[in-house]
């Protein structure tokens, strides 16, 4: 069981660069603490060189699988707490033993091994090692028969995260032959692996697209990529898929060479960001007309988005879209103004309202003086540039203490893996 | 020597020119059937005959036993009615075009992708005959031989964006795509069924919508009418859940034939109902219709408006408010009773035995004491005003 992602963070219309879809931390898994007797002294994670290599020596395909088991259980428990995770970080023998055992026979070892690789992926430490295997990690997610391809796809959108990392998954992912229309495939294509439902390609695609390269490929105008893509953003049976598509959509919403054609009959992009902010409010015919088809005669039990970092990040794709003098134009026309309206009424989350206002500011506000029309063009001195991201900062500092109170360790699911 | 080859020649022409003068060149056409026969020559032919009879039309019998000749394999056979098809379809002559691709796959050759081809052309055919069905079963046929078969597959999309089968129509695209992921056409194709699919979805919510609310509405005016005892007479059934479908009986039939307005009782902004409501006058039959008669209105205020002149076919001037009188039938128990004309319609149709008819109140007028009021009361229960 996976802990849900840390969020995303906000993005100010001077960002001149695509974020990765999550700022902090990654998928991280640890055990539950009670009940766990087995465990090899799991309670303490220090270790010395003798005990290392002792455990070490277990991590072997060949040792009698009950001991493999209780190694393999032992080493996901430490890779729960962040001294553990530090600590095997830094042993590329014991991630290399990991990413062997991936292979083992015993089903339980396999996912234990993958799920410790997975809270070790957090750290930019591992990478190094972790990237030699992309080749093989590739192959087995877009294998429609390997029964582990959803830890593989957690692994990959940990790793894809740093962006030194992202380049080489990218690179893997072309040098494998299918490339990222594979991806895109797998994406697209329901129950493509009976075994895996694959939520994590959404977060892997949205990690990816921090590079310009896999956002020219998405935007590709003789292609039906991004198209594809628009439907997630309503996909209900999983967040995690549909928060990534649409951290997809609005990495490449910093295009906007492409605003055009996105706002355009060709993609028609902005019904697919206001959809999941519009509620089952009526409008006055007149009013309805204006509202692009999707949006009109939403039934009275139309729901909104539930989580409010994902209507965040459709309110800042949008406002993205409105960067460029013809964006501006082409979402003003198609009544945004009334769906973030009857939003902001309804929100709650206060950086979500904010949000709302940002946009309707600029909805309705006269337009920007000559010079900087493109918002995502516009200079920014230093000096302001500097205090901006001290607020930043700030702003994810505070953030960041609400979240810890909010969700806290608790919410901390175990693995099912270590109870057997 | 050749002056006098010359010569023989002008000879040979003087001598053919005198014969021509007196008879007839055996082979030449007929003055009066020349067009006939001309069509007869393969050469000259207009249309091809559908049978070919050896025996009436030899030339082409010929011909058509060189182009099909049974000997040849099937392939080749097969190959081409392929060519001749394709000859048709670039004619558009799509009906011409689809029996040529038929009779190719009657050779049910060995060779599937001239089949697949066969199968792929005639679908093309049959689309631009507007046969998407047909059209659609040979591209499906044609995929089986060759799944792959890109033409096949933006067919087989075109079609389904004809018979609106939007969500097909995107898989199909989708399909080709993976084979060849910048074919123009699909690209297209696809934002066309997608943009189609949504509208189309759009009308779905709003039929639904429009449904529920004319749903809502026909329920709080069942409450109103309820509410106020008014009874509504039921033709089939008497349960208790039928009366919902005896009002959408009372909207749907309930004025075709006096009214086309198609006008029915509706509540006001105040809550009031208004009925529309039907006089009658046996003595002459006629009729007046009030579309909007309000509940609390009495009916002596219509009658004064209504006779404030004589209506023109009253050819005895007797029809003066003072001297109507009107009346309801109780259909159940076939009997009359007189109402008060400074009773308000409400207080009318709460009455004990008052139903209200196929959603429309109907009162007759007749004169007081005329005679054919009696004959028209004759042997009839009346409950008159005391």
């Amino acid at each position: 069981m996976l802990r849900a992602g840390a969020h995303a963070q906000c993005t100010r219309s001077r960002d001149r660069t695509p974020r990765r879809r999550d700022a902090r931390g990654g998928e991280t898994l640890s055990p539950d603490g009670a009940g766990t007797g087995r465990r090899l002294q799991a309670s303490c994670p220090s270790m010395d060189e003798v005990q290392a290599r002792e455990l070490l020596g277990f991590l072997h395909l060949d040792t009698r699988p009950d001991l493999k088991g209780q190694a393999t259980g032992y080493i996901l428990g430490l890779t729960g707490n962040v001294e553990g995770r530090t600590l095997l970080a830094g042993r590329p023998d014991f991630l290399e033993a990991l990413l062997l055992l991936t292979g083992d026979r015993s089903l339980a070892v396999v996912k234990d091994s993958y799920h410790s690789l997975i809270n070790l992926s957090v750290a930019v430490a591992t990478h190094e090692v972790l990237a030699k295997e992309l080749p093989v990690l590739l192959h087995r997610l877009l294998d429609p028969g390997y029964a582990f391809a959803d830890q593989v796809c957690t692994l990959l959108s940990n790793l894809s995260r740093e962006e030194g990392t992202c380049r080489q998954v990218f690179q893997a992912v072309q040098e494998e032959g299918l490339g990222l229309a594979w991806v895109v495939e797998a994406f697209c294509t329901e129950g493509y692996n009976k075994k895996a439902a694959l939520h994590y390609l959404g977060p892997l695609l949205s990690n990816l697209t921090q590079l310009p390269e896999t956002r020219e490929f998405l935007l590709d105008r003789s292609r039906c990529v991004v198209q594809r893509l628009l439907p997630y953003t309503q996909y209900e049976a999983s967040a995690i898929r549909r928060g990534g598509v649409i951290g997809t959509l609005r990495n490449c919403c910093f295009e906007y060479k492409y605003h055009e054609w996105l706002l355009g009959a060709e993609v028609d992009l902005l019904p697919f960001l206001l959809l999941p902010l519009a509620g089952p409010e009526e409008f006055p015919e007149a009013e309805m007309e204006r509202l692009p088809v999707d949006l009109q005669y939403l039934p009275q039990d139309k729901q909104r988005e539930k989580d409010p970092d994902i209507r965040k990040m459709l309110l800042e794709a949008v406002m993205l879209l409105t960067a460029t003098k013809a964006g501006r134009q082409l979402v003003k026309e198609k009544g945004t103004y009334l769906v973030v309206r009857e939003l902001h009424q309804w929100e709650t989350e206060p950086d979500v309202q904010a949000a709302c206002e940002k946009l309707i500011q600029v909805l309705i506000g006269d337009e920007p003086e000559p010079g900087m029309e493109n918002l995502l063009e516009v200079k920014i001195p230093e000096d302001v540039e500097e205090r901006l991201q001290h607020l930043d900062r700030e702003e994810e500092r505070q953030q960041g203490q609400q979240e810890t109170q909010s969700k806290g360790p608790g919410a901390q699911m175990g693995s099912s893996g270590l109870s057997r | 020597m050749e002056a006098a080859a010359g010569q023989a020649e002008e000879a040979g022409l003087a001598s053919f020119l005198d014969k021509s003068q007196t008879q007839r060149y055996a082979g030449g056409f007929n003055p009066e059937s020349w067009e006939q026969e001309f069509d007869k020559i393969p050469m000259f032919m207009k249309k091809s005959p559908a049978e070919i009879d050896p025996e009436q039309n030899p030339d082409l019998a010929c011909l058509q036993s060189i182009i099909f000749d049974e000997d040849r394999s099937p392939e080749e056979q097969a190959n081409t009615y392929k060519n001749e098809g394709n000859e048709y379809f670039k004619e558009k002559n799509y009906k011409k075009a689809v029996i040529s691709y038929t009779e190719g796959l009657k050779k049910k050759c060995s060779d599937q992708d001239l089949n697949a081809v066969l199968y792929t052309n005639r679908a093309a055919a049959q689309f631009y005959l507007g046969n998407y069905r047909s059209a659609l079963s040979d591209v499906i046929a044609a995929r089986k031989l060759k799944p792959n078969l890109l033409k096949a597959i933006i067919r087989g999309a075109l079609c389904h964006l004809e018979l609106k089968n939007f969500p097909e129509a995107m898989a199909w695209c989708e399909e080709g795509l993976r084979i060849d992921s910048k074919e123009k056409k699909l690209v297209e194709t696809r934002a066309k069924a997608d943009k189609l699919k949504r509208a189309e979805q759009r009308d779905i919510r709003k039929a639904k919508l429009k449904e529920k609310k004319e749903q809502s509405q026909k329920e709080i005016l069942l409450a109103a009418i309820k509410e106020r005892n008014i009874k509504l007479f039921l033709e089939a059934s008497k349960e208790e859940d039928e009366i919902s479908d005896g009002l959408a009986e009372m909207s749907l039939n309930g004025l075709s034939s006096d009214s086309a307005t198609g006008t029915k009782v509706y509540l006001d902004d105040n809550g009031n109902l208004n009925w529309p409501v039907l006089f009658l006058y046996p003595e002459y039959g006629q009729t007046d219709f009030i579309s909007a008669f309000h509940e609390d209105s009495r009916f002596i205020d219509h009658i004064l408006v209504m006779f404030a002149e004589l209506p023109p076919w009253d050819s005895e001037r007797k029809y003066h408010p003072s001297n109507l009188e009107l009346y309801f039938e109780d259909e159940a128990r076939e009997e009359m009773y007189q109402l008060n004309t400074e009773n308000t319609l409400l207080q009318v149709l709460q009455h004990q035995r008052y139903f209200v008819k196929a959603g429309t109140p109907t009162f007759l007028v007749l004169v007081k004491h005329s005679p054919f009021s009696k004959n028209y009361f004759f042997g009839k229960k009346v409950h008159r005003l005391k």
